[in-house]
């Protein structure tokens, strides 16, 4: 029909402009231009739309082979220099911080666990680990830094009552006590364990006081040995004398073997 | 990519599972993260016989997941050099197994 249709143009020599009119039909029989089914589009088009088909831009070189582009540090946000200061307040007021690992508890084991600690002034504390981590690097507690991985919580109190929250956590079952941070001194857990089987602070003093006091003790007895036997054997000598002569005066005879000596 | 709490694990063959790790060591990370997924409530649903107990020492010992079935096998998984998501598929994957060879016992004995 196409080439009909050229024929018919350029046939007759009459002067038509080149090209063709769009509004002659080509086909005779058949679909219009807009078509349910998939049409082939004119040869013309299909050129045209080779032609300008779009081309993805590709970079020279892949980006894996660049040195890698060093990333902007995030400024720092209130909330972040807020929690940080929090987490630094905690670590500078508490006597005693506790670090365990948290499963997720059910929401009335949690409210129960906070109500018996806080019974013993222990608080509990959630903690990001982005947010401590920067914090302990800068300060002392550097040795505390692997144990922040994964969900943790602290427990932090003022007074170091070790049995007390040892009893607590035993009770939950998903909650594990890591280490502790005592008197800044930090703790494994039987390190834990252990201190809180340590007698009372005024239970130590005192053995303290009666192990010192043993040396010296032993030594006055040591040096009062010979005048102590000294005077028990006199008191004896004067009992018998006093026994056996009735009447006669015991005081020389203590004072002779007194003066002899 | 996958997540390691999106990972089902059917827990019923298991009778129990030891988590052994030092915290203070460098190379734990992947077992706690194992151990906080396991103790999450869906998991936990499916079997509430199964203790988990985590031990956490001090001696330099690396992380090991110690699994002990109902049937009496044991798998052992020294968490060092695996990940998260490696361990909980391992697992699962048994845990799938058995439960395959229960049902069928199951029908071969109920015709």
């Amino acid at each position: 029909a196409a080439a009909a249709k050229m024929a018919a143009l350029s046939g007759s020599g009459a002067p038509w402009r080149r090209g063709w009119l769009p509004a002659l039909q080509f086909v005779r029989r058949g679909s219009k231009a807009v078509t349910r089914h998939w049409k082939a589009m004119h040869f013309q088009r299909q050129k045209l739309m080779a032609v300008t088909e779009y081309l993805a831009p590709r970079p020279a070189v892949p980006p894996r082979c660049l040195p890698p582009r060093k990333e902007t540090l995030e400024e720092d946000n209130g909330y972040v220099r807020l929690l940080r200061r929090q987490v630094e307040e905690v670590f500078r007021d508490n006597r005693m911080i506790a670090i365990c690992q948290y499963n997720s508890m059910p929401g009335e084991d949690m409210v129960m666990l906070r109500h018996y600690l806080r019974k013993h002034n222990i608080e509990v504390k959630f903690v990001l680990n982005e947010i401590v981590r920067p914090v302990l690097s800068q300060s002392k507690y550097k040795n505390l830094l692997p144990l922040f991985v994964a969900r943790n919580i602290l427990l932090v109190s003022r007074e170091a009552k070790a049995k007390e929250m040892l009893r607590v956590l035993k009770g939950v079952p998903q909650i594990n006590l890591l280490g502790a941070c005592i008197h800044d001194t930090i703790l494994s857990r039987q390190g834990v364990e252990n201190f809180a089987k340590l007698p009372s602070l005024e239970a130590a003093q005192g053995q303290t006081v009666g192990a010192l006091a043993l040396l010296p003790s032993q030594t006055s007895s040591l040096l009062q040995r010979g005048s102590a036997h000294l005077t028990a054997l006199l008191d004896q000598h004067i009992r018998r004398l006093q026994a056996g002569e009735t009447g006669s005066p015991a005081e020389p005879a203590p004072a002779q073997s007194s003066g002899a000596h | 990519k996958k997540m390691a709490s999106k990972i089902k694990v059917v827990l019923r063959p298991v009778k129990s599972i030891v988590v052994r790790f030092c915290p203070f060591e460098s190379n734990v990370e992947s077992t706690r993260k194992f151990l906080g997924c396991i103790n999450h409530k869906k998991v936990q649903a499916t079997n509430r016989n199964c203790e988990v107990t985590a031990d956490v020492r001090h001696d330099g010992s690396e992380p090991l997941v110690d699994v002990m079935f109902a049937d009496g096998e044991r798998l052992i998984m020294k968490g060092a050099n695996l990940t998260t998501i490696e361990m909980l598929t391992a697992l699962g994957s048994r845990c799938n197994a058995k439960e395959l060879k229960e049902e069928q016992k199951s029908k071969k004995k109920s015709p």
